[in-house]
């Protein structure tokens, strides 16, 4: 595509090139007056490891597989997510569940594992928008790193627990016992 | 003088001798290392970052200063490289020939005013004045440093080091003369050259006011002559890797940097004592030897700021750019200068 | 002092003509204008060694050294046949030639009459101006002109059509 070259004029005063410098000067010397008078954590740096970036509403993070009240997943291993993804990293392996049935409340279907390879993942969020039970959140923290590549499979459990600490939920490692008195018999 | 002089067991001379000695060579080396930390927090504060500020020493952080002596202990730590086809003679001697001419530069430029003690008369630069050289020395000492950049250039054998060499040859020719004839309008005016008369000269109205023109070309000139950043073709990181620095490594690189460093503070001495009247202070007729050791410095110090201010301000010109501003507009100006303060001195009779 | 800077001035002229390397020859060069620099200096004659480190180590083989690496030619040139007549020619016509010089040197009427001389003033930039400009004043001049000319003939000859 051919593209027309807009032919700046200078002015003569542009053109003796000092009093540009001079402008551009007093321009930098703004700047640096501004910023010897802030402190160092107000300006636009963000020093990381010191400080920390506030994430946009929006972000895709680190994944966080949600839970009832009585901490039960609400994952029902309908296998969505593991079909929405584009890089294949999600792995579930379903078990029955329960014996009561559906219109008491419960789900027939869990994950047994429930695996995410954060090295394959791409943060895409297909998970999230294909998950019908509003199970799967992609969150806010970005720091997932680690020394080997076992380590960033996340489990089941590892992705349970992943904002607890943040949202103050205990941590669980098992599921919870069914019980016929949950709030999910609203449903 | 004599007391001080007298508790060391050295006679005044020698005593004094030693001072200047210490000043004149310790004083733009401590300068010039506090420089590359002035230059990286500087630019980091006009670019609105911050700049290096995590060196500490026992976890007091000193605003980054410590980062100056973890450069230097990084830099002897390193290994050193010589590359296989270098020519190793000349690539050992590159950086001395880039340091020693830099360190001399100062010996004959009087940072403060002579002052009487004791029946002597003390001097305050490392050569007395009516040694026949004055301010013909830093420019002969400024014409040998390019030989540092030719040598470490050459010496490489790297296609980018040799167009930095050649570039750094080409535009040392075409700024020479410029400066050397805004610097003789000067010598012409005074009537002397030495820079004790010199400053003498400029009581009361500093060169910069007269010189107006002169000024101008000679500071674009030791833009050029320190390979600071309008002119910084030699280097010229985004075109030709480092240019002739691309080999250099530890502390090699290190002293070529450092001698950069010690031009640029002896390039703000130079002009302070040519057009900014050196170690006088404003309204002061007689400022004494503390007071005009100080505002020399003061005055320097500002000169190095303002070559680090324009080096973050002002982006680097292109190299046929700069052989046209030396010939046709720097050249053309310092004439004219020169040839107005000769007509204004016939004038004058 | 007479003896190292004679010494550094001959070491560089030597190696000038007998490096193979042009760019080591010309950095020789200008060693040997060091040492010429520095003998201007025991002549207490400052003025001229500074113009000397200024006109020539500083631009002229600046200049010198700046076209032969434009002409690229970095490899050490191996000479074509050895020469073994010149060589020997050469050995012979300074040993013939070398004491002769000495001799005339040392038998010059000037050499003579500057022991009996009192110790030179000091040259300044104000005393040099001043035998430039008025004593020489015809012999400045023609040298300019000279410079001139010569200026001239070069720019015709880089442009040929004007």
């Amino acid at each position: 595509m051919a593209v027309i070259v807009k032919q700046v004029k200078l002015s003569w005063l542009d053109r003796t090139y000092f009093w540009p410098v001079f402008k551009g000067m007093v321009i930098t010397f703004g700047h640096f007056l501004r910023n010897l008078f802030t402190s160092t954590p107000k300006r636009y740096t963000v020093q990381y490891p010191d400080m920390k970036r506030v994430m946009p509403e929006g972000y895709r993070g680190l994944h966080e597989l949600k839970r009832h009240a009585d901490g039960s997943i609400k994952c029902v291993a309908c296998f969505m997510c593991a079909e929405a993804c584009p890089a294949r990293c999600i792995t579930i392996r379903a078990e029955e569940f329960s014996d009561l049935n559906l219109t008491q409340g419960f789900e027939e279907k869990r994950p047994r594992v429930f695996k995410i390879d954060m090295l394959r993942c791409i943060y895409c969020g297909y998970c999230e928008e294909a998950c019908p039970k509003d199970a799967i959140w992609l969150r806010k923290d970005y720091e997932l790193s680690a020394y080997d590549r076992l380590s960033m499979q996340y489990g089941k459990w590892d992705l349970m627990n992943t904002y607890a600490e943040e949202d103050g939920k205990a941590r669980i490692t098992t599921d919870p016992k069914p019980a016929v008195c949950s709030q999910k018999a609203s449903l | 003088m004599d007391t001080l002089s007298a508790l060391l067991h050295l006679s005044p001379e020698t005593f004094w001798m030693i001072v200047k000695i210490l000043v004149v060579f310790a004083g733009p080396l401590t300068i010039a290392a506090l420089l590359t930390w002035v230059e990286r927090r500087g630019s980091a504060m006009i670019q609105d970052r911050i700049g290096p500020n995590r060196a500490a020493i026992f976890g007091f952080r000193l605003i980054g200063l410590p980062q100056i002596a973890a450069d230097g202990i990084k830099a002897f730590l390193k290994e050193d490289l010589v590359p296989a086809e270098a020519n190793k003679v000349l690539f050992w001697l590159a950086p001395l020939l880039a340091f020693i001419p830099a360190v001399l530069g100062m010996a004959v430029i009087p940072f403060g005013q002579s002052f009487e003690s004791g029946g002597h008369t003390y001097h305050m630069s490392l050569l007395d004045p009516g040694n026949g050289m004055g301010m013909l020395f830093p420019m002969a000492i400024g014409a040998m440093a390019v030989y540092g950049v030719l040598v470490a250039a050459w010496s490489s054998n790297n296609k980018w080091s040799i167009l930095g060499g050649m570039r750094a040859s080409a535009q040392m020719v075409s700024d020479e003369l410029s400066m050397s004839l805004a610097v003789i309008a000067i010598f012409m005016t005074a009537g002397a050259y030495d820079p004790h008369d010199l400053i003498q000269a400029q009581y009361g109205l500093w060169n910069v006011v007269p010189h107006f023109l002169g000024f101008l070309v000679f500071f674009t000139c030791m833009f050029a002559e320190t390979n600071r950043l309008p002119f910084d073709f030699a280097e010229g990181e985004s075109e030709i890797v480092a240019g002739f620095l691309t080999e250099y490594g530890s502390m090699k690189f290190a002293l070529i940097y450092l001698s950069e460093y010690i031009h640029l503070v002896v390039a703000s001495a130079l002009i302070v004592t040519l057009y900014f009247g050196g170690w006088r202070v404003p309204f002061v007729a007689n400022p004494g030897p503390w007071l005009s050791v100080a505002s020399f410095l003061a005055k320097t110090l500002f000169f190095c700021w303002v070559f680090v201010w324009v080096r973050w301000t002002v982006p680097r010109f292109r190299y046929d750019q700069l052989m046209k501003m030396g010939w046709k507009v720097l050249l053309p100006l310092s004439l004219i200068n020169f040839l107005f303060h000769a007509f204004l001195m016939f004038r004058r009779g | 002092m007479f003896l190292i800077f004679a010494l550094i001035t001959l070491v560089g002229a030597l190696m000038t003509f007998s490096m193979r390397n042009l760019v080591m020859a010309g950095l020789s060069l200008v060693l040997c204008f060091i040492g010429v620099a520095g003998l201007f200096l025991l002549l207490a004659n400052p003025v001229a060694a500074a113009l000397q480190m200024v006109v020539y180590s500083g631009a002229i083989v600046v200049l010198v050294l700046f076209v032969i690496m434009l002409l690229a030619s970095h490899e050490e040139e191996e000479p074509k046949r050895s020469r073994p007549i010149q060589r020997w020619g050469s050995v012979a016509a300074i040993i013939a030639l070398g004491p002769g010089a000495v001799l005339l040197v040392k038998s010059s009427p000037f050499l003579a009459s500057s022991q009996v001389a009192p110790p030179m003033e000091v040259m300044t930039l104000h005393r040099l101006g001043g035998l430039l400009f008025k004593e020489h004043l015809v012999a400045f001049e023609i040298a300019g002109l000279l410079l001139l000319a010569a200026m001239i003939a070069a720019v015709s000859l880089v442009k040929r059509e004007l």
